[in-house]
This record gives structure tokens, sequence and C-alpha cells, in this order.
């Protein structure tokens, strides 16, 4: 790969690391900066500088929030009883989007994966346990991805709660909504088979 | 799928190019080093998403390019189905059906399936057993794509597990208890879901084997099978169990399909190594007739077959009763030695340098 001069190859590094760029894509994102008005350039500096100070993980459910305790963490009028587990912080964003859920969250800052040396203690495991009691949580909805590493999460967790007494669940996984079933993978529609209820 | 037509772009030695094919029999003559294999590996592409040489992905791209398209139009139940593929070095490939994207790769599986037959098909017979799993795994997913996940989950499942039993480092403590207990209860879920498929897989080959074998060999012998599993009697859990202790010693997953094995006897006796080279070939043979036939009987139509070069390492007796014996279905045959005795193509296609063209099926 030809090497740029230094101050250029740094960016081009730099833009490499993020998730999703490539090599390509990053000697793509450096050239189109270089060619960006100074002021331009800087607010996209200044953004990223703006958030690494005032953006922090809220100290209760480790979502992002601008101070000790997040916007959902705050608000008196969700249900503390309800609490659901996700990977990260762009899941609660998903399940907020569909304004059914009412509880707040916890977020474990990934998934069980030894392979990248992640456990449960690389998890804030931890810290869910530590909010059981004195939030008067009963139920737990385990809203990890349905992956291999979500689902032995999920899993383990599961073994962890379930001794103490909580009403542990885990999201159905199934079919789209609006969608036909001809179309559906086998895989999907095996797990929503597996997962069909009773009409009430 | 009934192949009609397929377009190659910097995939392997092609550039470009354009090939048709026959309903029936299928020639690609040219001498070695041209190009033949590249065509049947690019058919094999869009039946299993990999290479049938077993070399990864970026292999097929051709040198200096970064992207290679496998196009190919065929017929399908009375329709017409175009697929194409991409392969790029880095990152993912794309597919589409009907000019529609794939929401994910893996769906495009059985719609265009294969038999492929190649000369390091002996290895099958010699090699170590897990030529001979590839080769159980390779049938199940052909006969019923939807295995292909309960194998990839397999795979990842025994990534993590053995990358948390290395971490151990022997020593359990009880976040490694509970941790470990979880891939466990995935390793026996995902493991007994595919040590089933491949029992039962055995059960179906092992009466085609022997007929296979009588008819590639020319003699009657007991060709049997056997699918060696021993943790199956008790279950996985339980013999997850009894290697507890060494698995955290050597931190590695040692029980499971990945470590189970086909055994092939040929009259009682170890084929891999009992048997005589051309036993061994006409085993070889027999197996992959044995999984062509199975897996046309439960898909009810079947797969083209690709015999690269195969005659070149066969007598003329063996030549000769393969040719009689394969099923009749669409096939498409490589060749560097001119066509064997017997084998009447409709279609003749010479392969030199990088490109394809018609020839009149009387010159051979």
């Amino acid at each position: 790969m030809t090497v740029y001069a230094g101050p250029v190859q740094d960016l081009i590094d730099e833009l490499g690391r993020l998730p999703g760029v490539g090599p390509k894509s990053a000697q793509r994102i450096a050239f189109h900066l270089l060619k960006l008005p100074k002021d331009d350039a800087l607010r996209l500096a200044n953004a990223i500088a703006v958030v690494k100070d005032r953006v922090t993980f809220c100290h209760t459910c480790f979502n992002i929030s601008e101070g000790e305790r997040c916007g959902i963490c705050g608000d008196p009028r969700r249900d503390t009883h309800v609490v659901c587990v996700v990977e990260e912080p762009r899941d609660i964003v998903a399940v907020e989007k569909t304004g059914e859920f009412k509880g707040r969250y916890h977020v474990l800052q990934g998934a069980i994966s030894p392979i990248e040396g992640i456990g449960p203690d690389q998890l804030r495991v931890k810290e869910l346990l530590a909010r059981l009691e004195p939030e008067g949580i009963d139920e737990v909805i385990l809203c990890t991805n349905p992956n291999i590493e979500g689902e032995a999460t999920a899993m383990y967790l599961g073994r962890l709660l379930k001794p103490l007494g909580l009403k542990v669940t885990r999201i159905a996984s199934g079919l789209p909504v609006g969608g036909d079933l001809e179309y559906a993978d086998e895989l999907t529609l095996g797990r929503a088979l597996e997962g069909r209820r009773e009409l009430d | 799928m009934q192949l009609q037509r397929l377009w190659l772009r910097d995939f392997r030695s092609y550039a470009s190019a354009e090939l048709t094919f026959a309903p029936g029999l299928t020639a690609l003559l040219g001498a070695n080093g041209e190009g033949k294999t590249n065509v049947m590996e690019a058919i094999g592409y869009l039946a299993t998403l990999s290479s049938f040489r077993g070399v990864p992905n970026e292999a097929l791209v051709r040198r200096g390019c970064a992207t290679a398209v496998v196009r190919a139009e065929g017929e399908r139940d009375g329709r017409q189905l175009l697929i194409e593929a991409e392969i790029t070095t880095s990152g993912r490939g794309r597919v589409q059906v009907n000019k529609q994207r794939l929401a994910r790769a893996r769906d495009l599986l059985g719609a265009l399936r294969v038999s492929v037959f190649s000369p390091d098909d002996l290895e099958l017979v010699k090699g170590g057993p897990a030529e001979r799993r590839r080769y159980l795994d390779d049938t199940l997913v052909s006969r019923q794509p939807k295995l292909d996940a309960v194998r990839s989950d397999l795979d990842r499942v025994l990534r993590q597990r053995n990358a948390l039993l290395r971490q151990a480092g022997g020593r359990v403590t009880a976040e490694i208890d509970a941790t470990l207990a979880v891939w466990d209860a995935k390793l026996v879920e995902a493991g007994e879901a595919l040590g089933d498929a491949r029992a039962a897989l055995v059960d179906d080959l092992a009466p085609v084997l022997s007929a296979a074998y009588d008819q590639v060999a020319g003699r009657a012998a007991h060709v049997r099978l056997g699918y060696l599993a021993p943790w199956r009697e008790a279950g996985l859990a339980r013999a997850l169990e009894d290697v507890r202790a060494d698995e955290l010693r050597r931190g590695i997953s040692l029980v499971g399909p990945h470590r189970d094995e086909l055994v092939v006897t040929l009259d009682d006796m170890p084929a891999r190594t009992h048997a005589s080279q051309g036993e061994q070939r006409s085993v070889a043979l027999a197996l992959r007739l044995a999984a062509h036939r199975v897996v046309t009987e439960a898909t009810g139509s079947p797969p083209i077959l690709l015999l690269d070069d195969v005659f070149s390492e066969l007598d003329p007796d063996r030549s000769a009763a393969l040719l009689a014996h394969l099923p009749p279905s669409q096939t498409v045959l490589s060749s560097a030695a001119g066509l064997p005795q017997g084998a009447e193509p409709e279609l003749v296609l010479r392969v030199a340098g990088g490109t394809v063209a018609a020839a009149d099926p009387g010159l051979s």
C-alpha cells in the first residue's frame, strides 16, 4: 500500500481503526477531509472532542449519558420494577423506538465472548445484581442479540438470576411483521414455530 | 438447477469469460494449467459459497483485483433463475438472485447443487478423519441446506469454548465454571443436532455405497460405513463431564462431532490402511456416487455432476464403469487427455489461455 506524507498517513491509519472502515474507505474519507473547508473539518474534530469530554456512562444503567444519570434512569414515569438487559447503548435506541417498553435498561457493554477475552467479569453483571434489590426489580427481560454470543450471555444471566426468585424472560425471535411466510428463511421460521403461543 | 450459461469476471485466471452448457454432457478440454478446474470451481462456488479445493475465498479473485463475479443463468422448476455472486478479497461477498439481493449469502444454498468428483477424492479414503467429516457435512448441507447453520454454529461455539478453556489455564474459578456451563449447553445443542444428522446420513448412505462400489469396481465386495461417535451413547452432556479434567489440562474441546470419525471398511478391513491404491480409488468414487444418489433421492432432482479430471487417474475399466453408472443428470467433465472412451458429449468447450471456445464435438 502506498504511504502518504506523515500526517495524511496518520489520519488514514486512525480512520482505518474505526469499525466497518477498511483501508480503501479510510483513504477515501481522509482525502474527503483534506478537501473540506477548514471550518467543516474542525467542527468534526470538535464534535469528537466534546463527546469525549462531556459524555460518559450512566452510573446506574451504563447507557451513554451527559451526567451521572441518564435521561431514562432519571425519568420518574418509568416503571422501576422491570429492567431490560441489552448489550450496547444503541440497542436501547432500537427498543425505545418500539414505544412498547416503559421500564428501565441495563447495558452490559458487550456479550460473553472468550475469543475477545470477554467474560462475565468484563461485563456490567455485578452492577446489574447490585441494582435488583434497591430498585425493587421483579422482572428482567434479556434482550441480548439472537446470535451465539448473545444467546450464551442470556443463558448465563438466566441461570444467575432465576434462583433469586425473579421473573426472567427472553425476547422472542420470529418473523418480521408485514412480511410473507414464504419469504422467511428456514431458521427464523423454525424459531418462530418453536416459540409459538396459544391464542387468547 | 439446470445450468445454461455462466459468466466469469476476474475469477481465478479468467479476466472475463462466457460459457454455455448443454442439458446433458458438456466436456471441457485443454492442457493442464489452462483453467478447466477454475470453471468447475466457479460452478461449485454457487452451490456452496466456497471452493471445493478447500482454499479461502480470497484465492478465487484474480491476482491484482479486488472483486470477482460469478453469474449463472439456468432453469429450475420451469423458471429462469439468474444467480450473481460477488467475491471480495476483503469482507463478505454479496449474492443476488434474479436481481434481488439476498439478505444473507447463505440463503442461496440449495438453489444450485453440485456433486464434485476430483482426483483429490482419494484423500477421502487415505486422508485424515477431517476429510471424511467434511464429506459428511457437505452432503448433509446439500441435502438439507438449513443444516449449514448448525454446522457454523458448532464451529463458532467450539472456537469460543476452546478460547475459554485456554484462558482457564487448568484453574476453575467460579466464574469460569459458570461460563463453561453455558458453552457446554451450547455445544450440546449444536453438537447433538449435527451428530444425529450425520448418523442418519450414514444410515442412508450405507446401502447405496455398497451397490455403487460394485458398479465402479466391477466386483461385489462388502463396503461398510461406521460413524464412530462414542459420546452419542450417553449423550454429549455426560461425555463432557467425563473429560472435563482433561479438557482443562489441555485447553481444547475433546469430545463432540469435531472429533468423530467415519470409518470405511472394505471386506471388513479398514479401507484407509488395508485397501490397495486401486481399491481406494474405487471406494472414493463410490462414496461420491452414493452421496450424489442420496441427495438426488432426498431433493427430487439430481445435482449437477462435476467430474474434474477424474479419468486421468482411473484405468480404462474403472473409467468405463464410472461413465456407465453415472446417473442421468447434467454433467460437466474436464480432461487434459482428450475424452475418455465411451463419453459422448453434446458440447465440447476448448479451454486455452484464459479463454473458452466451443468446438465441434466430433473433434476431440
